[in-house]
């Protein structure tokens, strides 16, 4: 993908001039975007669940856009400006649709050839126009969970030419609100393919599966023989199985970048209400015990933030050891969050522990954050596959 | 006292057979789903029937009903917790926090009023903490004035738990305003029908309202249900506080190994995502072992600590070894399933009311464990107490008490 003129992808950053530029540019985007979530995040319906970010602010916003190509309507940018949004998103554990729409579906859009169909799409997300779920495996069974054929008179009366999908995947991000699905599928060789399907074709099932973290959706998608036409089923662009691997990295990260976020927040709150709430005649932050575990959750997310801008540099400029510097991130930034938040509970007593006081919304999002797209074990595993043997991917870089 | 190995072993076969006749065959399914009413009446229900087979308040003294020598209730635990039985969830307070304030300090009057009525389902609530007084319980500021032969109570309190279906308060006010801050808290009985007294639920963290604010606005308290010589509350409260510290991790030390332990077990006997079972990963075995290794250092430190008790030798400290070791290996046990248990774990939206701190709705089970590591003293106040009252180390500097 090219960025286009005028405006700084990571990727392209190379003279100390660009650096600053980009930093600026990020800089920029970080304050919009804190500024709009601040106003509309975590806001709360009737039902104390919390109210998803408007879409058309989203749309509006030009983020949808961000790493569509600008002859598509996009900003033309990368996974690094991507990697600022989703911070933001995490910081305010805002509930929205931007995972599975701008990162997940533009992710696997961009990787497959191009085609007015998929050109077509992505400048109809860019526009808020399409909203976009991925279905692909979330967890640490990495297994591609559809699978397509080529449709029979049997599946479908004048189904000639098209295609038949099956299959079932689980804790699609973003799924229930989507307008249509793109399935990662096998095709009758085993070679990955993407097939594009809308909720209500017939056979294709989306249910909500509620979690305990109330600020993200997620949904099952179950394909019992839909038949699509053969337009709707799209190749990748290169390596399908690389490009299977990088989708799942980009997912992984965005998750890493989301983990990063939230943990500051909490740090923030945490050194906040050290500093204010008074026992002993003193501000609690005065004792060594609050005062040595906030500086320990600050070294944490300190490391935690310069792993994932490998991860982000790695993603954003399609390198392809991407993989090492995500597993990286993922594992490390997303137990640092689950601690970070449950010593900000920790840290705010009987407060922390109330529905009111809100540190349970992040705990919450951050131990989901944890098993989303590879627990922490399974990223060290494919971390420690490396050290077996000898190999091209040097240990120390 | 029948301690041998025999009688043990024979003990041990009467709790097994008691509770396969006993424990609700399918309650955690009602309670998973139960309302409020359905919660407290099986609770009580359930009560009554552990009262009617002795199992009960085995901690209490003999004469009260209990007497069971700690050996015999280890036991008692055990099969409890592996037949999955309810846990006294309501009357937690009542057995261990209001029992042992009225035997250490009550009246005669006090135990015979309380301590039967207590067996019969009287439930109580601890009202110490308040907005401004947490972590510095002596810095309450509610006050309890000497009006006649009563005293009057105006102030409030703070994350009371199960205020909302109490009958009784253990209550901690100011009593000398004027006098260092420990040295001018009484320690109250307080009836919660009372006039002037408003209770009002607070969400926790877990989307349920078990701890409550009190409202208290010209409460009056009649002398009679002073505990302990007025101005001496503090002293009293520290017999409170030593229950919910110590003794009361005898029965959840024996929940965590034989029905959470157990459980995150077989849960890792299940099938890991990509093949195999979750058990045959080395990382998770050593996980596995060492977890287990340390519940059973808890189940002795917990014995040890109620031997040393009852001989009147435990050290000013050692409850808060238990309480701290507890708490904090609870939530290392939570986090593990948490994690192992994967994405599945995360759709469990209700743990069942009446179960143990670890329910195997693993994802709120974790976030619960933070009602063991706040409330009673933090963990940084445990440590705190270890290092200054149990290894001598000079004191922190804070406000003088
Ligand atoms: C689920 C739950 C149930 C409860 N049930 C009851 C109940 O039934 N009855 C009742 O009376 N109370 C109850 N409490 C209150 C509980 O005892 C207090 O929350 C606890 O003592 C902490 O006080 P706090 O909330 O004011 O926190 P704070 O005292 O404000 O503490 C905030 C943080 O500062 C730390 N800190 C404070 N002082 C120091 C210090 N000197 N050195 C080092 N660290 C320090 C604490 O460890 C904590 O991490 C309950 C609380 C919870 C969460």
């Amino acid at each position: 993908m090219s960025a286009g003129p005028g405006t700084a992808g990571a990727a392209g950053a190379s003279t100390p001039q660009d650096v600053d530029d980009l930093r600026e540019l990020h800089r920029e985007l970080r304050d919009v975007a804190r500024d709009m979530l601040r106003k509309t995040a975590g806001r709360t319906g009737d039902d104390e669940a919390p109210v998803p970010v408007d879409w058309s602010l989203l749309a509006g916003s030009g983020w949808l856009g961000l790493e569509v190509p600008e002859e598509l309507d996009g900003a033309g940018a990368t996974f690094a400006e991507v990697a600022v949004v989703l911070h933001e998103i995490g910081r305010a554990a805002a509930s929205s649709g931007y995972l599975g729409s701008a990162v997940l579906g533009v992710g696997a859009l961009r990787l497959l050839e191009p085609g007015a169909g998929r050109d077509e799409l992505l400048a109809a997300v860019a526009a808020g126009e399409q909203r976009l779920a991925v279905a692909l495996p979330a967890g640490d069974d990495v297994t591609i969970p559809f699978h397509v054929r080529p449709a029979t008179p049997g599946d479908a009366p004048g189904a000639g030419g098209g295609a038949r999908v099956d299959g079932t995947a689980g804790f699609v991000l973003d799924a229930a609100e989507a307008d249509q699905l793109l399935l990662v599928a096998l095709d009758p060789t085993g070679v990955p393919v993407v097939v594009r399907v809308r909720p209500d074709d017939p056979g294709v099932t989306v249910t909500g599966q509620p979690v305990v973290d109330e600020t993200r959706s997620l949904g099952a998608v179950t394909v019992d023989g839909a038949v699509v036409d053969a337009g709707s089923v799209w190749q990748f662009g290169t390596d399908p199985q690389e490009s299977v691997r990088r989708l799942l990295d980009r997912a992984a990260l965005a998750v890493a970048c989301d983990c990063l976020g939230l943990a500051e927040a909490m740090l923030e709150a945490t050194v906040d209400y050290a500093g204010t709430r008074r026992q002993f005649g003193r501000p609690i932050g005065s004792f060594q015990a609050v005062k040595h575990a906030c500086a320990d959750m600050f070294v944490r997310i300190s490391v935690g933030r310069e792993l994932l801008a490998a991860g982000v540099a790695a993603v954003a400029s399609d390198d392809p050891q991407a993989g090492v510097a995500v597993s990286r991130a993922k594992s490390y930034v997303c137990v640092a969050a689950v601690d970070v938040a449950g010593r900000a509970m920790q840290l705010h007593g009987g407060i922390g522990y109330t529905w009111e006081g809100g540190v349970h919304v992040y705990l919450k999002r951050a131990l989901l954050g944890r098993a989303l797209f590879g627990a922490p074990a399974a990223h060290r595993a494919r971390l420690a596959a490396r050290f077996a043997e000898p190999a091209d991917d040097p240990l120390t870089e | 006292m029948n301690t041998s190995t025999e009688d043990l072993a024979e003990f041990r076969a009467e709790v097994r057979r008691w509770c396969r006749e006993h424990v609700p065959a399918d309650w955690r399914r009602a309670q998973t789903v139960a309302g409020d009413a359905e919660f407290v009446a099986f609770q009580q229900a359930w009560f009554q029937e552990l009262r009617t087979g002795g199992y009960a308040v085995p901690h209490w003294p003999a004469e009260w009903g209990g007497g069971m020598p700690a050996a015999q209730q280890v036991v008692l635990y055990q099969e409890l917790a592996a037949h999955d039985a309810p846990r006294l969830v309501l009357g937690f307070v009542s057995i261990h926090h209001a029992a042992s304030t009225l035997l250490a300090a009550g009246t005669d009057e006090q135990r015979a009023r309380h301590l039967p009525a207590i067996l019969d389902g009287e439930i109580w609530v601890q009202g110490f903490s308040e907005p401004e007084a947490g972590s510095d319980l002596a810095g309450l500021r509610t006050t309890a004035r000497r009006e006649g032969d009563g005293f009057v109570v105006d102030g409030q309190k703070l994350w009371a738990s199960g205020a909302a279906h109490a009958d009784w308060c253990l209550l901690l006010a100011r009593t000398d305003p004027a006098a260092p801050k420990r040295r001018g808290i009484s320690y109250f009985l307080m009836d919660m029908r009372s006039p002037g007294l408003d209770v009002r639920p607070v969400r926790n963290a877990a989307g349920e309202s078990h701890f409550c604010e009190i409202f208290l606005n010209g409460v009056v308290i009649p002398a009679e249900n002073l505990v302990g010589p007025v101005n001496q509350g503090w002293q009293v409260a520290q017999a409170t506080l030593s229950a919910e510290r110590g003794m009361t991790m005898l029965e959840l030390a024996e929940r965590l190994g034989n029905a959470g332990f157990r459980w995150l077990v077989e849960a890792c006997r299940g099938p890991a995502p990509g093949g195999g079972r979750l058990v045959d990963d080395p990382r998770v075995q050593d996980r596995l072992a060492e977890l287990e290794t340390e519940i059973a250092g808890l189940r002795a430190l917990c014995l040890g600590l109620v031997e040393r008790h009852e001989a009147g030798t435990a050290g000013p400290a050692d409850a808060s070894v238990v309480k701290l070791y507890y708490s904090e290996l609870l939530q290392r046990t939570m986090d593990f399933a948490v994690e192992v248990a994967g994405l599945p774990a995360h759709t469990e939206l209700r743990k069942p009311a009446s179960s143990g701190w670890e329910s195997g709705a693993w994802v709120l089970d974790f976030i619960g464990s933070w009602e063991w590591t706040i409330p009673g003293g933090t963990s940084e106040i445990q440590r705190t107490i270890i290092g200054e009252r149990g290894l001598g180390l000079p004191r922190e500097p804070v406000v003088p008490a």
